[in-house]
C-alpha cells in the first residue's frame, strides 16, 4: 500500500503544480505546529464514540470492545484518493486479523451517502462510521481547517468536502490510526499530519493481532 | 487544531483581552499566548491584533470564530453522547415535527436512538410551522422538523435534510387518476385542497396564481391529515409534498411545470446548550441518506 500512495503522490505532483506547492505549505504548517500530535498517545484511554455507520446503525466503541481489541481508521473523504487507497488496502487486510472478534473500524466526516458508496466501491467489509461536522476527531486534537488557498484549489479540481459532510466548515481530520486494547487503552497509534502517508498494513496487522 | 487553543481563542474573542480571557479559561498569560500563536501558525495568519489597551479581532479571526465554535461545540456534543450512553438513566428527546412531515423516514433513525439509548423518552409534538416553532422557542420541544420556517425568529439554527419536491395527487376515482402527466390547464375545473398551515401553502398560491388557476376553487382544511382524508374521499385534488403520501387510495399525477421544491432542515435553537440525546439524534438526522424521500438529489463527486 506505501508504494501506491507514493506512486499516487508522484503522479499527481507535475500535473497542477499550484496544488502540490499548497499541498506542501499546508503540511509544512501542520508539521511545525504538531497538528495531530496532542491526540491519545500509546498508554492513554482512547475516548468513546457513539456514531452511525453507512446503513444509519449507531456503533458505540464500548460494544466493540467487549468483543476484542479495535483499530480506529481516520479518513479524510470519499473523495480522497489516498483515503480510497488504504481503505481498500485495509478492506483486503481485514480477513488476516484473525479468528478472534477483533475490528477495524473507519471514522469518515463524510454522511451516509457517501460512506455507503464508499463502502460498495472498496468492497469494505468493516463498518465505516460517520463522525459530523469531524466532533469525534476534534475531541482527539485531530481536526484540522483546510484554509482558503487549499479550499479553492480543492473546488476546481472537483473536490469539495463541503458537499459530503454537509457543513461548510472546511475542517478535515489527520489520517490518523489506533489500535485499542479491551481495556480502552491505546496500544498503537499513527498520527501524521501528511494525508499521504498512512500507517502500514503490517504494521497495523501485527498491532491489532498483538492486542489484548 | 487543539481543544485547548480552540477553548481560549473563543475566550479572547468574547473579551478582546489577553488577561482576562487567561483568567476566563483559568491559564496563565503566556501559556495563553503561545496557544494563539501555535493556532495562527497552523492556521495561516493572525487572529488578533495586538494593542496595548484593546486588541481586535482581524478579517480571519473574525470568520474563525463561528467556525471554531462549530468545531468545539461538535466536539464537547460526542464527548457528552458516548457518556451518556453508560449511565442508563432517563434521557428525553423532546421533537416536534410539522404535519406536513411524513415521520416513517425518521422512524428507523428513532428506533436506533432507542436502541443505543436504552432509557430514551420521546415526547413527539406535531403542529404547523407557527406551532412547532413555538415550542421550540418555549422550549418545550428541542429540536424541530419541518419545511421553511421563514424569518418566524433570528434564533434558530437550521440544518437542511433534503429537498422535497410538490407534485400533484388525486383519488383513484378521479379523472385525472389515468393519466400519464398533468398540464396546469387541466386543474381550471377542479376544487384544488388546499393545507392553510402548510409552511409553502404562500409559495403554492403564488404558483397558481402565475398559472392562472382562480382560487375560489378550493376547500381548505388546516392539518395535512384532514387533507389527504378528503383527497381519499375525492373531494378536490391537491399538491403536496410528495413524501407526505403514503395512502394506497391515492395516485401522483405528475404536474408539468409546476418545479415546486422545499427545503425540509432540522430546527433548533441559537445558543441553547442541547442534550446529549438531541445532539445524537440532530447528528443522525444530518448524517442520514435521504435519497429515498428525494432522490433526485446529485450524487456529487462520486467519480
Amino acid at each position: 500500500m506505501a508504494e501506491r500512495l507514493r506512486s499516487f503522490a508522484e503522479a499527481v505532483r507535475p500535473t497542477d503544480p499550484r496544488f502540490s506547492a499548497a499541498v506542501d505549505a499546508l503540511i509544512e504548517r501542520l508539521k511545525e505546529t504538531g497538528a495531530g500530535s496532542t491526540a491519545p498517545r500509546v498508554g492513554d484511554p482512547m475516548p468513546p464514540f457513539l456514531l452511525p455507520d453507512e446503513q444509519g446503525r449507531l456503533v458505540a466503541l464500548e460494544d466493540l470492545l467487549a468483543e476484542g481489541p479495535v483499530a480506529v481508521a481516520f479518513h479524510r473523504g470519499h473523495w480522497c484518493p489516498y483515503c480510497r487507497i488504504n481503505i481498500s488496502a485495509l478492506a483486503q487486510a481485514e480477513g488476516q486479523i484473525g479468528p478472534d472478534h477483533r475490528h477495524i473500524v473507519a471514522v469518515v466526516p463524510d454522511r451516509q451517502k457517501f460512506t455507503a458508496w464508499l463502502k460498495t466501491d472498496a468492497k469494505v467489509p468493516f463498518p465505516i462510521l460517520t463522525d459530523m461536522d469531524n466532533g469525534y476527531a476534534m475531541s482527539l486534537d485531530l481536526a484540522i481547517w483546510v484554509g482558503d488557498e487549499m479550499r479553492k484549489l480543492m473546488i476546481s479540481s472537483g473536490w469539495n468536502p463541503a458537499v459530503s459532510q454537509g457543513t461548510e466548515n472546511w475542517t478535515l481530520p489527520v489520517p490518523a490510526t489506533f489500535i485499542v486494547g479491551t481495556d480502552g487503552i491505546v496500544t498503537a497509534r499513527f498520527v501524521d499530519p501528511d494525508y499521504r502517508v498512512r500507517m502500514a498494513i503490517e504494521d497495523l496487522l501485527a498491532a491489532l493481532r498483538s492486542a489484548k | 487544531m487543539e481543544m485547548h487553543q480552540i477553548r481560549y481563542f473563543l475566550a479572547l474573542s468574547d473579551t478582546l483581552n489577553f488577561t482576562q480571557a487567561a483568567e476566563r479559561c483559568n491559564v496563565t498569560q503566556p501559556a495563553l499566548t503561545r496557544a494563539i500563536r501555535a493556532l495562527e501558525t497552523e492556521l495561516g495568519g493572525e487572529l488578533l491584533r495586538r494593542e496595548r489597551t484593546l486588541s481586535h479581532l482581524t478579517e480571519l479571526g473574525a470568520r474563525m470564530v463561528p467556525l471554531m465554535r462549530q468545531c468545539y461545540e461538535s466536539a464537547l456534543a460526542v464527548q457528552s453522547v458516548a457518556q451518556s450512553l453508560r449511565k442508563g438513566e432517563t434521557v428525553p428527546l423532546a421533537v416536534a415535527v410539522s404535519h406536513t412531515v411524513a415521520l416513517s423516514p425518521i422512524t428507523q433513525i428513532l428506533r436506533e436512538m432507542s436502541r443505543a439509548f436504552s432509557g430514551l423518552q420521546l415526547k413527539l409534538r406535531r403542529g404547523s410551522g407557527n406551532e412547532i416553532g413555538e415550542f421550540l422557542k418555549s422550549g418545550e420541544s428541542e429540536l424541530a422538523i419541518a419545511g421553511p420556517l421563514g424569518d418566524f425568529w433570528s434564533r434558530l439554527d437550521a440544518f437542511p435534510l433534503f429537498d422535497e419536491p410538490f407534485d400533484l395527487f388525486v383519488s383513484r376515482r378521479h379523472r385525472l387518476a389515468g393519466k400519464n402527466a398533468a398540464q396546469f390547464s387541466d386543474l381550471t375545473e377542479e376544487t384544488l385542497l388546499i393545507n392553510s398551515q402548510c409552511e409553502m401553502v404562500d409559495d403554492l398560491a403564488a404558483r397558481l396564481r402565475a398559472m392562472n388557476i382562480r382560487e375560489s376553487r378550493t376547500h381548505q382544511v388546516a392539518t395535512q391529515d384532514d387533507l389527504l382524508t378528503l383527497l381519499g374521499a375525492n373531494l378536490g385534488i391537491a399538491i403536496v409534498p410528495v413524501g407526505a403520501v403514503g395512502s394506497q387510495n391515492l395516485v401522483r399525477v405528475p404536474l408539468n411545470d409546476l418545479n415546486l421544491v422545499r427545503k425540509v432542515s432540522a430546527y433548533g435553537v441559537a445558543g441553547r446548550r442541547r442534550s446529549a440525546s438531541c445532539t445524537a439524534f440532530l447528528n443522525m438526522l444530518r448524517a442520514a441518506d435521504w435519497g429515498f424521500v428525494a432522490p433526485s438529489e446529485t450524487q456529487w463527486g462520486m467519480h
